[in-house]
């Protein structure tokens, strides 16, 4: 059996691949992302270096190389070998340009007429007016816009023109022009000076206690022990019922969610004749929106404790409620003293999983509020969404959301190495009996 | 269930806290074949013209028929090689010896716990790189590595549970361990493979915010974005309509869950996430 081992290995093997790809590479990622300033506007494979309007104001502002900037913009004229080949072939005469060769080869020029002057004075000097302005045109170089690979060819390039830079401007110039992404810890500071990095946070917060606190151990308490005290038919109705929304998708549950509270929808048809005004109630002001959004959520959440709750309190013993009955024990009495210590463990499991899983989910807000109005709904997850990938303003900025991303992933591994502790670890990895 | 106190009081209670939730899911069908008035709640006209979509492509959309077979195709194809990887893995990891066992084991346990959708930017980003963005097989093969650890867990789980014996007894008679698997191990976890096959696929044709991200194009759009994509569009305002669509979208959900929903009940129980 000395082939188990390999075996073992080669079973486990497509699992590693998979997971490893778009698993454990993506959490790596994400730290690595975190780090950059990854954005549409640097793009996410490699950038380029140009000298172009944008990163010459770059230069300006930043290393305040205002002459240098506008210098570098504007075109130069350079007598080198390719403007005397575009000439031959643009139809000068050869004297022209051998006379040009020998005098004035690698002469500069800031300007157009500079050269067309130049060239008027020569003694081999081309025939009308319009000959000289297409040979001087074809002297015409320029970075401006063109992408280099590397700042050394930017570098050679403008020094090609005749612009000569200290080794200060090269740095600054390199930097400037670069138009990829880099890394930087900057998204990490904007983070904290954010103002709306703390609301978020706040209202990331209060969406999950008080879901949590009402809905996935609160109300899911209450359905499992109000459906224990009931016949197996009303029980089993009630559970199904809970589980639908849990069973539904997303974006159908949140639809019916949303024609329950639009301008004409069920709730302000019923309430007009009441004296309400038909509104959204869905995004009519935060309280609303904090409430729809509590109750879309927890009407989910709920279903998951109330399942492992009601499985709990079958597996009490029936005699024991028996016995308190004889004794004279309320309902009231059995649940506070049966019930409820027995469900201790249940309770902790439950909370420590979805605080996790409500911390980063945003599926339902996203769907129900996009974290309206006035992003008084926008929690942390849904926030890290907005600016990595929700692409309605069109900059995305995939550093600054995967910064954001990576303290949620901290957590979450955190708090997973945690859960993983207080499970009975040791029994679940007993291992294999045939081989010894 | 217990004892001598009355139940009505209960049933009623429960009732009232359970009514607006039945009421939303009995008008998500009432509302698919019928017109209310304005200002009303009650229906007065019977109609079938909110299915049109069925004959009719909606503007600016891709045909519903499409969007179906993609996310038929999303959901089984994710299934499938769920099913197939995590069984071999959760076999090996159950039954087989393997270096640094356990330590798979608590990496599995950790994945199991650890909150997908915080990838999701970092998953992007490689499957722009990788040139799979807006293709079904990146947001199929996201998926899949997504479900794994789940998957895993639960065959690991069922594998724990067949008694040694039967192994044994096939070692014994000159079976190799694959043999052993296959033969022998195998068909005694079906009702696992049933159930993990279940709720892959539930959780493949649910599936949302992963599509929506990966592959949004209208060739490759799933059922959940086409419908989020129409009720987003404000110039098409139509409830009923967006619950037609909805209506069709959750249908094999339905037939599954009515089939299948005790079975789904002991899993949904058995530490998935929510």
């Amino acid at each position: 059996m000395g082939n188990s081992r390999h075996l073992g290995l080669m079973l486990l093997a497509p699992a590693g691949i998979f997971v490893i790809l778009f698993f454990l590479a993506p959490v790596v990622l994400t730290a690595v992302f975190g780090f950059t300033n990854m954005s549409t506007a640097t793009g996410i494979s490699g950038g380029a270096y140009v000298v172009s309007d944008s990163t010459m104001l770059a230069l300006k502002e930043r290393y305040g190389e205002q002459e240098l900037a506008e210098r570098l913009l504007r075109k130069s004229y350079v007598i080198d070998e390719a403007g005397l080949q575009a000439a031959l072939e643009g139809g000068a005469a050869r004297p022209t340009v051998e006379e040009l060769r020998e005098k004035y080869l690698g002469a500069s020029f800031g300007s157009r007429r500079e050269v067309e002057r130049l060239l008027k004075k020569l003694y081999n000097r081309p025939a009308g007016i319009r000959q000289i302005k297409k040979i001087a045109a074809g002297f015409e170089r320029s970075v401006v816009n063109v992408r280099y690979d590397t700042p050394e060819a930017l570098l050679a390039a403008i020094e090609g023109y005749g612009i000569t830079l200290t080794e200060a401007q090269k740095e600054a110039l390199a930097e400037v022009s670069y138009t990829g992404w880099v890394f930087t810890a900057q998204n990490f500071k904007t983070m904290v000076e954010l103002p709306d990095t703390w609301r978020t946070m706040a209202n990331t917060l209060f969406y999950v206690f008080t879901t949590l606190i009402l809905f996935n151990t609160g109300f899911a308490l209450v359905l499992a022990i109000a459906t224990h005290y009931m016949p197996d038919r009303p029980a089993g109705f009630f559970r199904s019922v809970w589980l639908l929304p849990r069973i539904t998708p997303p974006v159908l549950y949140v639809l019916m969610w949303k024609w329950l509270a639009w301008d004409n929808g069920f709730l302000a048809t019923i309430l007009e004749p009441m004296g309400f005004a038909p509104r959204n109630w869905l995004l009519d002001t935060p309280a609303n929106a904090w409430t729809f959004i509590i109750l879309i959520n927890g009407f989910v959440g709920a279903s998951m404790g109330m399942l492992i709750f009601s499985s709990a309190i079958k597996a009490i013993p029936q005699p024991l409620f028996y016995a308190s009955e004889v004794d004279g024990a309320s309902r009231w009495q059995q649940i506070r003293h049966i019930i409820l210590p027995q469900l201790r463990w249940p309770i902790l499991f439950i909370t420590s999983y979805q605080t996790l899983s409500l911390l980063t989910s945003f599926e339902y807000i996203l769907l129900a509020t996009n974290g309206g109005p006035g992003g008084a709904t926008e929690v942390w997850a849904l926030a890290t969404y907005m600016k990595a990938l929700n692409n309605y303003g069109g900059a995305l900025q995939y550093g600054y959301g995967a910064a954001m991303s990576l303290v949620l992933v901290v957590i979450g591994v955190a708090l997973s190495l945690v859960y993983l502790r207080m499970f009975n670890f040791k029994a679940l990895t007993e291992s294999p009996k045939i081989e010894q | 269930m217990s004892g001598n106190y009355r139940k009505w009081p209960m049933v009623l209670f429960l009732g009232i806290l359970t009514a607006p939730l039945i009421l939303m899911y009995v008008y998500l069908f009432v509302d698919t074949v019928t017109n209310t008035p304005p200002g009303a709640v009650i229906p007065d006209e019977f109609t079938l013209e909110h299915w049109r979509f069925l004959k009719e492509t909606l503007p600016g959309r891709p045909s519903i028929w499409l969007a179906t077979w993609n996310t038929f195709l999303f959901a089984t194809v994710t299934t499938l090689i769920v099913l197939a990887v995590s069984s071999a893995a959760g076999y090996s990891l159950s039954r087989l010896q393997l270096p640094a066992r356990s330590f798979f084991l608590g990496g599995i346990l950790v994945l199991h716990a650890f909150p997908t959708v915080t990838l999701l930017i970092a998953i992007f980003l490689i499957l722009q790189m990788l040139g799979l963005y807006n293709t079904l097989i990146g947001v199929i093969l996201v998926k899949i590595s997504l479900e794994l650890p789940f998957g895993i867990w639960i065959m690991k789980g069922f594998y724990d549970t067949v008694p040694w014996e039967i192994e044994m007894a096939g070692i014994q008679d000159g079976a190799s361990r694959f043999q052993v698997w296959t033969m022998l191990v195998l068909p005694q976890v079906k009702p696992a493979i049933l159930a993990l096959g279940i709720i892959s696929f539930l959780a493949g044709w649910s599936e949302f915010i992963l599509p929506l991200v990966l592959a949004p194009g209208n060739d490759v759009q799933v059922l959940s974005v086409y419908l989020a994509a129409l009720i987003a569009d404000d110039n098409n305002f139509d409830m009923n309509l967006f619950k037609s669509v909805g209506l069709f979208y959750v249908l094999p959900v339905i037939v599954l869950f009515v089939f299948f929903q005790n079975k789904l009940m002991n899993i949904y129980s058995g530490g998935s996430k929510g």
